[in-house]
């Protein structure tokens, strides 16, 4: 096994006020070193929760099942202290809001030196350097004033570039970026996925990177996986996945994309709404909202298969040839 | 054309704010727009452009310091604590986040009945039909109007804002990025809905938003700002296959495509620049890749290029056919050789 990071069977359960509910019912994925793995789905599809769960960073009480092996390590079995020294460290994350990686009160000098003096040992002066080094990476303008300054003298696409050197700063050799141009305009969110992909082509980072945003997924993603209230429905590289679809959710995401080509006819919508956790519905997920569903679909719950050359759960496969 | 009487027409409008310490800011210097009946204007630009002030300057939310803006006729006059001249209650906004613009705490149809009691658009007895009315038109159940605002989804929520604001009876009305905290699905069931009541109900449409893949299927013209100005105007489908501003064509190569083809979207070098010091000559030339001398000392003016195409740029001269800027460019590099 290549892969760099495993995921297989990952359940995660969180707790409310009705008891537990099943957020992520059995993930399987593999992330190789070097790709960029994109996870796609509408909010409330598990997407943040299964890889929050890789890092121990879910709400206290949740329940997690299944393995997630990490270049040779169950990061699910992991001591609390040894799984702090994997994150940060060789394995990495950013959010949606930057802010969430960044301390406001902090000099950029200051939070990008601390994290690799903690980290790998650096002394003073090794740290600034490569404080300024990371600042470059990501093409922060004038560097070196630029460590005096504070997170919100930057504007947001210049934060979120801030927060990804954070990330990169004991040189990671796993990404994992949760929506990071979602709050981003278009000229801004082009700028990252660029610095992603170069990240990727230089140091060989493989990320694993979630957003809601196909044409995202299209512009960098090696492979992907598409979420559907806490399974995964269709898997597989870009091409075959994005202008290929043989999931009825898949086409239907594409479909309520504005098209260039068919700017004159209404978009596609999907018919009703995601269900919520808690609330899903019995056989496959989709069913109430699929145009192809047969009977048998309202019970069995449909198994991720491979089928020629992608993984696919829908034992119909109605857009097949 | 021109027998098409603008519904809202909002001519040379300039908004400021203050701020402490600085002077004040300009968020919108001098922007002119129309809507017609039946039309949806779509109005894009990056975050900080000032289009969400525009806007609210339309409705008047806030206090233009220049320009007129007029809507059937009447002059928009900012909000007071007086309640304003009934004939302006057809000028009606939807805001991004439906749950902050319904009452959490009242049932549905007390919301929309509320609207229209205090419009007296519809008597007290014909009131409950209206509201199941309402709801059918956005793509609601009759029975939506017993519930709480927190019983639906996000989608929901902005079809309900949306109901409340045909409650009014308006001709006009103008949605501040109504899509941007929806679902794709939801987005385009409730893009869809737009279209359908701006032409059913021949309602003109000032739709502000930051997804231009929406504003593209969704709007009739679309009006492209940049640091408080507009700097292209364009029926939708000419805008995306030639627009004439450089900041048009960044903005549109700037979006991803969903096609699995794995190409990289092109990223507009630099940041917007600080709204109050704006750059001198065109505002856009500090990260414009097809700037020359005169754009560093001239601000260019918004002209006709052909008809209801105007933008704003130097390499567009008026009376001269348009065409893309690298063309343009080109020529002009080969008109004046360097030195």
């Amino acid at each position: 096994m290549s892969d760099l990071l495993e995921v297989e069977g990952l359940r995660v359960r969180l707790p409310t006020a009705r008891g537990h509910v099943t957020i992520v019912d059995g993930i399987d994925y593999g992330v190789e070193a070097g790709e960029v793995f994109g996870i796609a789905g509408e909010s409330g599809s598990g997407k943040t929760m299964s890889v929050l769960a890789l890092m121990g960073l879910l709400p206290p009480g949740a329940v997690v099942e299944g393995r997630a092996v990490f270049a040779g390590r169950d990061l699910l079995r992991l001591p609390h202290r040894e799984l702090r020294r994997v994150c940060g460290r060789e394995l990495a994350m950013v959010f949606q809001d930057p802010m969430t990686s960044l301390h406001p009160m902090l000099s950029l000098g200051k939070q990008l030196t601390e994290h690799v003096r903690r980290h790998l040992g650096l002394g003073q002066r090794d740290a600034a350097e490569r404080a300024l080094e990371l600042l470059r990476e990501v093409r922060i303008p004038d560097p070196d004033r630029a460590l005096n300054a504070f997170p919100h003298q930057f504007s947001g696409g210049m934060r979120q570039r801030i927060a990804i050197a954070g990330a990169l700063a004991c040189r990671p050799t796993l990404l994992i970026a949760d929506e990071p141009t979602t709050a981003l305009d278009v000229t801004v969110q082009a700028g990252i996925i660029r610095l992603l992909d170069r990240l990727r082509r230089e140091s060989g980072l493989a990320i694993v990177l979630i957003s809601h945003d196909l044409g995202v997924l299209s512009a960098i993603a090696d492979r992907v996986a598409v979420f559907y209230a806490g399974r995964i429905v269709e898997g597989g590289g870009r091409l075959d996945v994005l202008s290929r679809p043989r999931h009825p959710y898949t086409r239907g995401l594409l479909d309520a994309l504005p098209h260039p080509e068919a700017a004159d006819s209404p978009l596609v919508a999907i018919p009703g709404t995601p269900p919520a956790p808690g609330l899903i519905p019995p056989g496959c997920a989709f069913h109430p909202r699929c145009p192809y569903a047969l009977e048998s679909c309202q019970e069995l719950v449909p198994p991720l298969a491979p089928v020629n050359g992608r993984m696919l759960a829908c034992p119909v496969d109605p857009l097949r040839g | 054309m021109s027998a098409v009487a603008h519904a809202l027409t909002l001519e040379d409008v300039v908004v400021e704010y203050e701020r402490r310490g600085v002077g004040p800011v300009r968020a919108v210097a001098g922007a002119s727009l129309e809507v017609g009946r039946g039309q949806i204007v779509g109005l894009v630009g990056e975050s900080g452009c000032g289009k969400s002030t525009l806007a609210r300057a339309a409705v008047g939310m806030v206090a233009p310091v220049g320009g007129t803006i007029r809507f059937e006729g009447l002059e928009v006059r900012p909000l007071t604590r007086r309640a304003r001249p009934p004939e302006l209650a057809r000028l009606q906004m939807v805001f991004q986040n439906p749950f902050s613009s319904l009452n959490p705490r009242r049932r549905v149809g007390e919301q929309l009945g509320e609207a229209m009691r205090t419009l007296g658009v519809v008597s007290r007895a014909q009131r409950a039909e209206r509201i199941a009315q309402l709801l059918d038109q956005v793509g609601l159940s009759a029975g939506v109007a017993r519930g709480y605002p927190h019983e639906f989804s996000g989608g929901q929520r902005q079809r309900i804002a949306i109901a409340r604001a045909l409650a009014a009876r308006p001709s006009v009305i103008v949605l501040d990025e109504p899509l941007a905290s929806l679902d794709a699905s939801a987005q385009a069931q409730i893009a869809n809905l737009l279209v359908v009541l701006a032409r059913e109900l021949e309602l003109g449409l000032l739709l502000i938003s930051h997804d231009l893949g929406i504003v593209r299927h969704v709007a009739d013209t679309v009006a492209v700002m940049y640091l408080g100005q507009i700097v292209e105007t364009a029926p939708t489908r000419e805008l995306w296959a030639t627009p004439l501003h450089p900041y048009s064509e960044a903005l549109i190569g700037a979006v991803p495509r969903a096609d699995g083809a794995g190409i990289l979207p092109e990223a507009l070098p630099g940041e917007v620049p600080d709204p109050s010091q704006p750059p001198p000559g065109c505002r856009f030339h500090t990260r414009c890749p097809y700037v020359f001398e005169r754009c560093r000392s001239e601000e260019p003016p918004l002209v006709e290029l052909a008809p209801e195409r105007s933008a704003a740029c130097w390499l567009q001269l008026q009376g001269e056919p348009p065409a893309p800027p690298a063309v343009k460019a080109e020529r002009l590099a080969r008109a004046v050789p360097a030195e």
